[in-house]
């Protein structure tokens, strides 16, 4: 049994590092240009090269999605941008234009992906890009569980494929709905999310057809957490996760959700049992609710998210842990969501189990004795006997 | 010169428009999509029917493993009829083709990734004769792509155009959730005023633009080899005028006839042929 890599999204340096640090094995982040998250922060070529430098240390790898579909006037800046890439000693590029394959192939080092953006869901399809360079293949998310075996068995390349996260409502690569809704361009990086908007549906004659809530395209997301077991006996290299866009929190939750479940299994197969505390875990920090999708062939009204836009902010994630003493106990925390004295927390990290704590004294910045920590990003000190570590998290204790 | 290509409704509609098309664009029963006739893999006679016309066959879905036998059985079938090409969007369809010895070409047709003169040479050196280009690109992009390159181009320049293709059946989904009743073969979407055909068929779900495209102008400001023209929810009266048009249309009469399909059509737009698109809001720091 090969123990497939966990890949998570990473939208700037600070969610790179917490990605790795909860257990991610490789991460994807978009660069300065020709990434289909135009409107994220992204990483400059400096911050891939200290990303790639952090990664590589914890011998962990950066892939840079490379997957919009180019434009005349992109044709001539790509080769340099791809030389950028691979001298930041990026460990692979994420791409769906041919032409970025063949440019990367022929001018540089660097190691292909086709992006799921290629809708590859057939052996054939597999063949022909393997036999283009590619290494590594994002299958789409369309993909059965017997479409992703008949592939693994069929063709020499690794196979990668979404275990969690947001789906498109269509094909990957076949939506313009933006283009022509928004004049934004999903093929470009600049998807305005169409399908999740509200429409009226009308019938052949124009009369509306209402149901108890609007029309829309919304899908509900994909989680994968029970299938686990059965995907990395099927052979898949590598699970992707959604998200560049994503919280802090939410990453470093679903991230270790994972990794948890991927190395339970690996490690004692016979002795493995589902955790029904990880679905809810997950549950909490989505927005949304999610179903396997496609994997099962079930792709039915399930599968449909038909809430209009009302998507429950998230407030789990109270703080994170700057420093630690490990002297006097005393922990300092950056508000991210309000607690106060008295609250039941929970405290979990990358390198220990996690601690329930009853939130007890809490003392500002200015060394004043406080009950409520309300402000966004404030600092404060609280004392906690586990010995905690940078970047662990406090979070909501679910009841 | 260019060629005249539609995409029929039925073949009626073939032939009573068969003096004025050098062609027409069909899909496979189930196999594909964005095109309004199918037939059947056991009726593929009917082609025979149709002389004197370029055929190409839109097996243009997204394939899973379980279509590929199929796709197979009817590359090699279509082989027997008088048929200039195959439009595909699945590179897998691609894969078979270069397997088999046949008589007719492929067309790239990954509709909205026909964006630039590399990718499309690309293909072409694989032996895609043509290309089936992006309706979402303008037509400065269309007349660099037609300088670089030595596909074949076929530009959509009439119709509603496609923006959607899911494996999902998304108004059927909705019914059922909701338990509601309709039976339209087209059904529509509503937002801020605007109508967008959606239509939920076997194969999944499609939707088009709210307005038509009218790119008669576009047809004598660049070198097309085909230019396509789409009757779906169109009126045959009206598609028909439009079709002769087209057929006619010169330096002389071709404002005379813009106004004219704009004043046939409460909806008619250019597309993007005169509009970028956008990608990037806010740039980085």
């Amino acid at each position: 049994m090969i123990k497939p890599e966990l890949l998570a999204p990473a939208g700037d340096l600070e969610r790179l590092k917490i990605a790795l640090k909860y257990g991610a094995d490789a991460v994807y982040i978009g660069g300065p240009s020709l990434n289909l998250r135009a409107n994220a922060i992204n990483f400059t070529i400096d911050e891939i090269k200290e990303g790639v430098k952090f990664a590589h240390k914890l011998n962990k790898k950066v892939y840079v999605t490379v997957n919009i579909l180019l434009h005349n006037q992109e044709l001539d800046s790509i080769t340099n941008y791809l030389k950028e890439l691979e001298s930041a000693k990026v460990d692979a590029i994420i791409v769906s234009d041919p032409v970025i394959i063949k440019e990367a192939l022929s001018n540089t080092n660097l190691e292909v992906h086709l992006s799921t953006q290629a809708s590859t869901l057939n052996i054939e399809a597999a063949k022909f890009w393997k036999s283009v360079g590619v290494s590594r293949i994002v299958l789409a998310r369309e993909c059965t569980r017997e479409d992703i075996k008949e592939i693994i068995d069929n063709v020499d390349v690794e196979i990668e494929t979404f275990i969690h996260g947001a789906m498109c409502a269509g094909y990957s690569g076949r939506c313009v709905m933006s283009n022509f809704l928004t004049n934004r361009d999903a093929n470009r990086g600049g998807c305005s999310q169409i399908c999740r908007w509200d429409f009226n549906l009308l019938s052949e004659t124009k009369e509306e057809i209402k149901g108890d809530k609007p029309f829309t395209f919304s899908s509900k997301d994909l989680s994968m957490l029970k299938y686990i077991p059965e995907m990395i006996d099927m052979g898949i290299s590598s699970f992707k996760i959604e998200g560049r866009m994503r919280s802090l929190y939410y990453i470093a939750t679903v991230v270790s959700i994972y990794r948890k479940v991927i190395d339970e299994y690996c490690n004692d197969k016979k002795s493995y049992t589902y955790n029904k505390e990880y679905e809810k875990i997950l549950r909490r920090c989505a927005n949304r609710d999610s179903v396997p999708q496609f994997f099962d062939g079930v792709y039915n009204s399930s599968c449909s998210y038909y809430n209009g836009r009302i998507e429950v902010s998230n407030q789990d994630f109270l703080g994170i842990v700057l420093s630690y003493d490990k002297d006097s106990h005393i922990a300092t925390i950056e508000q991210r969501n309000y607690f106060k004295k008295g609250d039941l927390v929970e405290i979990f990290g990358p390198n220990h189990d996690t601690i329930t704590y009853k939130i007890d004294e809490i003392i500002d910045e200015d060394n004043n004795i406080i009950d409520i920590v309300r402000h966004p990003k404030q600092v404060v000190k609280i004392k906690v006997d586990n010995v905690l570590e940078v970047d662990d998290m406090i979070k909501v204790k679910y009841m | 010169m260019f060629k005249i290509l539609t995409i029929p409704n039925s073949i009626d509609e073939i032939n009573k428009t068969s003096n004025l098309a050098d062609g027409f664009i069909i899909g496979i029963k189930d196999m594909s999509v964005n095109v309004n006739f199918y037939i059947d893999i056991k009726g593929l006679e009917i082609l025979n029917t149709i002389s004197n016309k370029e055929i190409f066959i839109a097996l243009n879905k997204n394939m899973n493993n379980s279509d590929m036998k199929l796709v197979e059985e009817i590359l090699k079938k279509l082989n027997n009829y008088n048929i200039k090409g195959v439009l595909f969007y699945d590179v897998g369809v691609l894969n078979i083709y270069r397997k088999l010895n046949l008589n007719y070409d492929l067309v790239w047709a990954e509709e909205h990734a026909t964006t630039n003169y590399n990718t499309i040479n690309f293909f072409n050196s694989f032996n895609v004769k043509y290309t089936y280009i992006s309706s979402d690109i303008t037509l400065d992009e269309i007349k660099s792509i037609k300088s670089n390159t030595n596909s074949l181009l076929m530009v959509n320049l009439f119709g509603y155009l496609p923006m959607f293709v899911s494996k999902r059946h998304i108004v059927k989904n909705y019914l059922e959730y909701f338990n509601l009743k309709d039976n339209s073969n087209t059904n529509y979407i509503e937002k801020e005023g605007k109508t967008y055909p959606i239509i939920d068929n076997n194969i999944g779900t499609m939707v088009y633009s709210n307005n038509i495209l009218n790119g008669i102008k576009a047809c004598l400001d660049v070198d097309l080899d085909y230019i396509i023209l789409n009757s779906f929810n169109i009126e045959l009266d009206k598609f028909i005028k439009v079709l002769k048009m087209f057929k006619s249309v010169n330096k002389n009469n071709v404002d005379e006839y813009y106004n004219e399909i704009n004043g046939m059509f409460s909806n008619v737009d250019c597309g993007f042929l005169n509009t970028e698109t956008i990608y990037r809001v806010k740039k980085n720091d």
